[in-house]
């Protein structure tokens, strides 16, 4: 008996096919095909098993831009579910140094003693990294009744002092209008914030390694002759899921790599008009050449010389969806998104630089494994 | 939390924490004036109003104790 001919889908999936899986569509008003597909059992007879030296093969990294403040890199070959992790502890589970607890002596300025205890909290510190990192630990808040400056120790407090008092000042023009030439300190700045070290933080913070902050001219408040401040801070380590102002980004968040496939040639006016529905340079205009108007069935024959719409860099689209509002680009264009390439966006707040928080993040997220994995273990014994 | 805050006077309270029962301590108050800024100090039985402009509002001075705050 002649053996019979197997199905089609028995074969190993094309080039094609495998584009076709990794590809989220994008049409006129909807999205399609959005979760990822390359799990055991979708497609008979093929394992998609996860495997680590497959995921080594197909992974890789690509820098576009680095930045102390900004990173943005490729990840390509990695799930959705791995890289929201590392997005999601970017955000809230990096720790980070920053004011706590303020306490007030004197603040007759017009901003409430909850407010500037609020802004204060919020201004980002920079350090030395080994002290930042390494000799600074958690502190334990003192249970409600104790002492407030109970469980504080140069290994888990930074202190910091803000004494500032607005004056006249008598040597500025008697017309003056500017606030900051008529009086002293009629602005309060975070650069007016002083360090004061204490025990071995005096090693770990020294010099240019000192407790700063990142931005020396963020305003903290506006006073008037006779107003005064005087207050010193208690700096602890904090993570993102408990008060924002410990969350070591600005933002982290991806987007998938854009993909436009011009399925058939846009010549002459229209290609100029549809350059102008993307962003700059995601699409260039080009001449159609004599060996592609040669080609038989390619949509370019007797137009040698115009002028053709090519993609020239998608990664730059925000993927509008402009093109496909107008008639005539209808069935000759594609839009879609790459499922497996995520563009990462970093933004540090300045206490880390922005490719070693991403480098922190995925120690935290193996730190959480080797946790599960001992869970599990536990589990079956 | 040590912030500061109203507390509700208990029945027969001790000298701590009561300006009312002792007359002779704290006769004297300084407030602010509202309409020069001057500092006033008003004995127990003046009359409500500024020695240097008249001015009739007097406000209450910040208290000077520390004050604790978490920033948030
Ligand atoms: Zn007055």
């Amino acid at each position: 008996m002649a053996p019979s001919k197997k199905a089609s889908w028995t074969n190993a999936p094309d080039a094609e096919e495998l584009e076709k899986r990794n590809t989220v569509g994008i049409h006129k008003e909807t999205v399609t095909h959005n979760t990822s597909v390359d799990f055991p059992g979708h497609v008979p007879g093929e394992d998609e098993a996860f495997s680590l030296d497959r995921f080594r093969d197909g992974f890789s990294v690509d820098f576009h831009q680095n930045d102390p403040f900004h990173a943005s890199f490729s990840l390509m070959g990695i799930d959705a579910s791995l890289s929201n992790a590392f997005r999601r502890i970017l955000i809230s589970e990096i720790p980070t140094l920053a004011v706590e607890n303020v306490f007030i002596e004197i603040n007759t300025s017009v901003v409430q003693d909850e407010v500037l205890a609020h802004r204060l909290g919020l201004i980002p510190f920079k350090g030395g990294k080994e002290g930042l990192h390494n000799f600074l630990k958690w502190h334990k808040k003192p249970e409600p009744g104790e002492d407030a400056y109970k469980n504080s120790y140069d290994w888990n407090t930074v202190s910091l002092e803000l004494n500032v008092k607005c004056t006249l000042n008598e040597d500025a023009d008697p017309r003056e209008d500017d606030p900051r030439k008529a009086y002293h300190n009629a602005h309060v700045y975070a650069r007016d914030i002083v360090f004061t070290p204490t025990g071995a933080q005096e090693q770990y913070f020294a010099g240019d390694d000192a407790i700063a902050p990142v931005h020396p001219d963020i305003l903290i408040a506006k006073m008037r002759p006779g107003q005064q401040i005087g207050l010193t801070m208690h700096m602890h380590k904090g993570i993102g899921a408990d008060h924002a102002k410990f969350s070591p980004v600005a933002t982290a968040s991806y987007r998938l790599m854009p993909i436009i496939k011009i399925t058939r040639p846009i010549l002459g006016a229209d290609a100029e008009k549809f350059q102008k529905c993307f962003p700059d340079g995601v699409i260039a205009l080009d001449k159609v050449s004599a060996k592609e108007a040669a080609q038989k069935g390619s949509g370019y024959e007797s137009h040698v010389g115009e002028t053709k719409a090519v993609v020239a860099d998608p990664m730059r689209d925000t993927v509008s969806r402009e093109c496909l509002r107008h008639p005539e680009f209808e069935g000759k264009v594609k839009l879609g998104r790459r499922r497996d390439h995520f563009i990462f966006s970093i933004e540090s707040s300045g206490q880390w630089d922005s490719d070693e928080l991403f480098m922190e993040s995925v120690k935290h997220m193996k730190l959480k494994c080797k946790k599960l994995e001992q869970q599990v273990m536990d589990m079956v014994r | 939390m040590v912030r500061e805050g109203y507390q509700p006077p208990t029945a027969g309270a001790g000298p701590r924490g009561s300006t009312h029962t002792g007359h002779e301590v704290r006769t004297q108050m300084t407030y602010i004036c509202g309409d020069c800024g001057s500092r006033v100090s008003l004995a127990k039985d003046a009359a409500v109003a500024c020695n240097q402009c008249m001015g009739r509002v007097l406000y209450k001075e910040r208290t000077k104790r520390m004050v604790q705050f978490e920033a948030r």
